[in-house]
């Protein structure tokens, strides 16, 4: 069947067809019951599944991802929801040093299949304590697996397979994308893998790997592109960790030409992380130095037009191509 | 000169500072009246007293959040997380509030602290106790990263991170906090941030490293030697921000770098050396850009010693690099 939904609808079928599905997924957070949460993405979902299944949390994420770490010891299949990604921080001894670690301390015996959900709200004029892109911290934590969705379709595959996991997940949104446009997402029951990249463009002169919200910016610049006889491969990364080197080293191989655009900082970003691979694993493919397209090593500014400025958007992309080309 | 214990040339340093600045204070887990529990500050709180030398509660958050407090209101404080593993407990307030408070308030005010931290395995610390964390920290605008791998740079960094007026997450090699003793004057000197040091000359392979790991790549680069390699050994000391004039003239040098760390792999710190070396030097290389690294797995207690680079494991990498 047809039907086109927006990303919090996605997200949002997602965790009522896995609660429907499996009685031990309960999800809790702040505002995720009464209010649906502040984004919508859980609405209805206390009227559904009742009180037990859907909870209202007091504001202490530590105690919202220790929680999750807990419920899921003793079986269940918690969705814990961190407002902002920002405030990640104030749980990232739980997520870090609980969450990450519990399968390999005990030897196996213990698995923690939990799914932390937050969102990143750069673009959105929130300032610098809730606009943070930073998934890259993450990766410095095995154990962990990060997701990272850019269409509503791929959320609602990737959320479900997340949640049906063994191990802690970490499911990165886009706040800016989850209103701002619908697409087709199939009704019938489908589940994306964890640790694939999808090629959601093809083309042979550049790649660009993109991450959440800059996939589409990545596809805007490559049609621009494209009118200028420029072929651009676009790749959406999905999965940080377990990181899907191969689709990329594929690519690069064709293209020879790698640029990597992301919404975090630059210093030790996800975009640093793929450029060290493909210069270790593929460097003799390259036929010109890796760009990376990241914000500036700054705080991200409040001022609506400093914002702008800051994040990576299609112009720069179609920039940073055409300079590689050229 | 005297030859100290990289703790030692930390104690040093911290007295030297308190006694020439009244307003360079420390805090932390057992700090005071037990000296630290790797001795770093011990005997500080006899000769400055309980007004600058703090014994705090085991609560992370309150120890940096409270150091924050101090910067602003015009104190140099000096805390210390006992264990880099700890630091999650207090990351919000570095993330969130230290690290902005310059931004944030167009400049008014900023904060001139330290946080000083015990990282790194080799001590048979478990996964809690040996974790290098600092991907983090370079991965957040408006901190600096330093790491000291000699008693002399661990004395004159850890003045220069007490008098910058930023704050700096300042990770000690505890491995070998005892193990390495170099000579250190005594009295006032500074070690610039932001400036490596070259350890060892070579011309066929850059090893570009920190902390602990500099001795490893030294033991490396010597068995190197007597087959005929010339390996450079680059000991960074500063993470962020890093000496990236440095990191291009070995890698034009040689064309061969190799980055040597303790902490994970994916999405390590040397990731951002090698995508730094990718974007502006790619014409210089020789050989791809090669990563020793711990596992992708947490830290592991038994297995500690294959999980650590070491001599073989760099040497492995530096017969790699020129075979390619």
């Amino acid at each position: 069947m047809e039907r086109e939904l927006s990303f919090a609808e996605a997200l949002n079928e997602a965790l009522r067809e896995e609660m429907r599905r499996d009685e031990r997924v309960i999800i809790f957070g702040e505002d995720v019951a009464v209010a649906g949460g502040v984004y919508k993405v859980t609405k209805g979902l206390l009227e559904e599944f009742g009180p037990n299944r859907v909870i209202d949390t007091p504001i202490s994420e530590a105690a919202i991802v220790g929680a999750a770490v807990g419920a899921a010891l003793m079986g269940l299949r918690p969705v814990a929801e961190i407002m902002y990604m920002d405030f990640l921080t104030i749980a990232t001894d739980q997520l870090v040093t609980h969450a990450a670690k519990l399968r390999f301390m005990s030897g196996g015996q213990l698995k923690v299949p939990l799914v932390v959900r937050t969102q990143y709200s750069l673009g959105r004029v929130h300032g610098s304590q809730h606009s943070q892109f930073y998934p890259a911290w993450f990766l410095q934590s095995p154990g962990l697996k990060v997701v990272l969705p850019a269409t509503p379709r791929d959320a609602k595959g990737l959320l479900k397979s997340a949640i049906r996991d063994d191990d802690p997940v970490l499911f990165v949104e886009c706040g800016l994308l989850y209103h701002r446009y619908k697409e087709n997402v199939p009704e019938e029951e489908y589940l994306i893998p964890l640790g694939k990249a999808d090629v959601k463009r093809r083309g042979n002169d550049v790649t660009v790997v993109a991450v959440s919200r800059v996939v589409r910016e990545a596809l805007e610049a490559a049609q621009r592109l494209d009118e200028r006889g420029i072929s651009v491969e676009v790749i959406d990364l999905m999965t940080a960790q377990p990181m899907d080197s191969e689709t990329i080293i594929n690519s690069v191989k064709k293209t020879n030409r790698l640029v990597i655009a992301e919404d975090s900082v630059k210093t030790g970003g996800l975009s640093a992380e793929i450029a060290a691979r493909v210069a270790e694993e593929a460097l003799e493919y390259l036929d010109s130095p890796i760009v990376r397209l990241n914000s500036p090593d700054m705080p991200v500014p409040f001022s609506a037009k400093l914002e702008q400025e800051y994040m990576v958007n299609a112009d720069k992309i179609v920039d940073a191509v055409s300079k590689l080309v050229g | 000169m005297a030859v100290i214990s990289l703790a030692q040339a930390i104690n040093q340093a911290l007295r030297e500072e308190m006694r020439r600045d009244d307003r360079v204070i420390v805090m932390g887990e057992d700090v005071g009246r037990r000296g630290g529990v790797f001795l770093c500050t011990e005997g500080l709180y006899e000769e400055f007293g309980p007004d600058r030398v703090i014994d705090t509660p085991l609560a992370e958050s309150a120890i940096v959040g409270v150091a924050l407090g101090m910067a602003i209101y015009g104190l140099r404080p000096v805390a210390e997380i006992q264990f880099a593993d700890f630091i999650y407990g207090g990351f919000d307030q570095i993330v969130s509030n230290i690290a902005k408070i310059r931004y944030r308030s167009g400049g008014q005010f900023s904060a001139p602290l330290v946080i000083r931290a015990p990282y790194g395995g080799g001590v048979k610390g478990g996964l809690h106790h040996s974790q290098s964390p600092e991907a983090y920290f370079i991965h957040t605008a408006g901190l600096k990263v330093v790491i000291p791998s000699t008693p002399y740079d661990a004395k004159g960094l850890l003045i220069s991170a007490i008098r910058d007026e930023d704050p700096v997450i300042f990770f000690e090699p505890k491995r070998i906090y005892r193990s390495v003793k170099g000579e250190v004057p005594e009295g006032d000197y500074t070690v610039p941030i932001g400036v490596s040091r070259l350890v060892r000359e070579g011309s066929d392979v850059s090893l570009i490293t920190y902390g602990a790991m500099v001795y490893e790549c030294e033991a490396a680069a010597e068995k190197a030697e007597k087959e005929g390699i010339s390996v450079e050994v680059l000991d960074l000391r500063s993470l962020l921000p890093f000496d990236g004039e440095a990191i291009i003239k070995t890698v034009r040098k040689t064309g061969r770098p190799i980055i040597v760390h303790e902490a994970p792999k994916i999405c390590g710190f040397g990731a951002e050396i090698a995508a730094f070396i990718a974007e502006r030097e790619i014409l210089s290389l020789q050989s791809p850009i090669i990563r020793v690294a711990g596992y992708d797995t947490p830290f592991p207690l038994v297995h500690e010693h294959l999980y650590l680079p070491n001599e073989r494991r760099i040497l492995d990498a530096i017969k790699r690099a020129v075979s390619f």
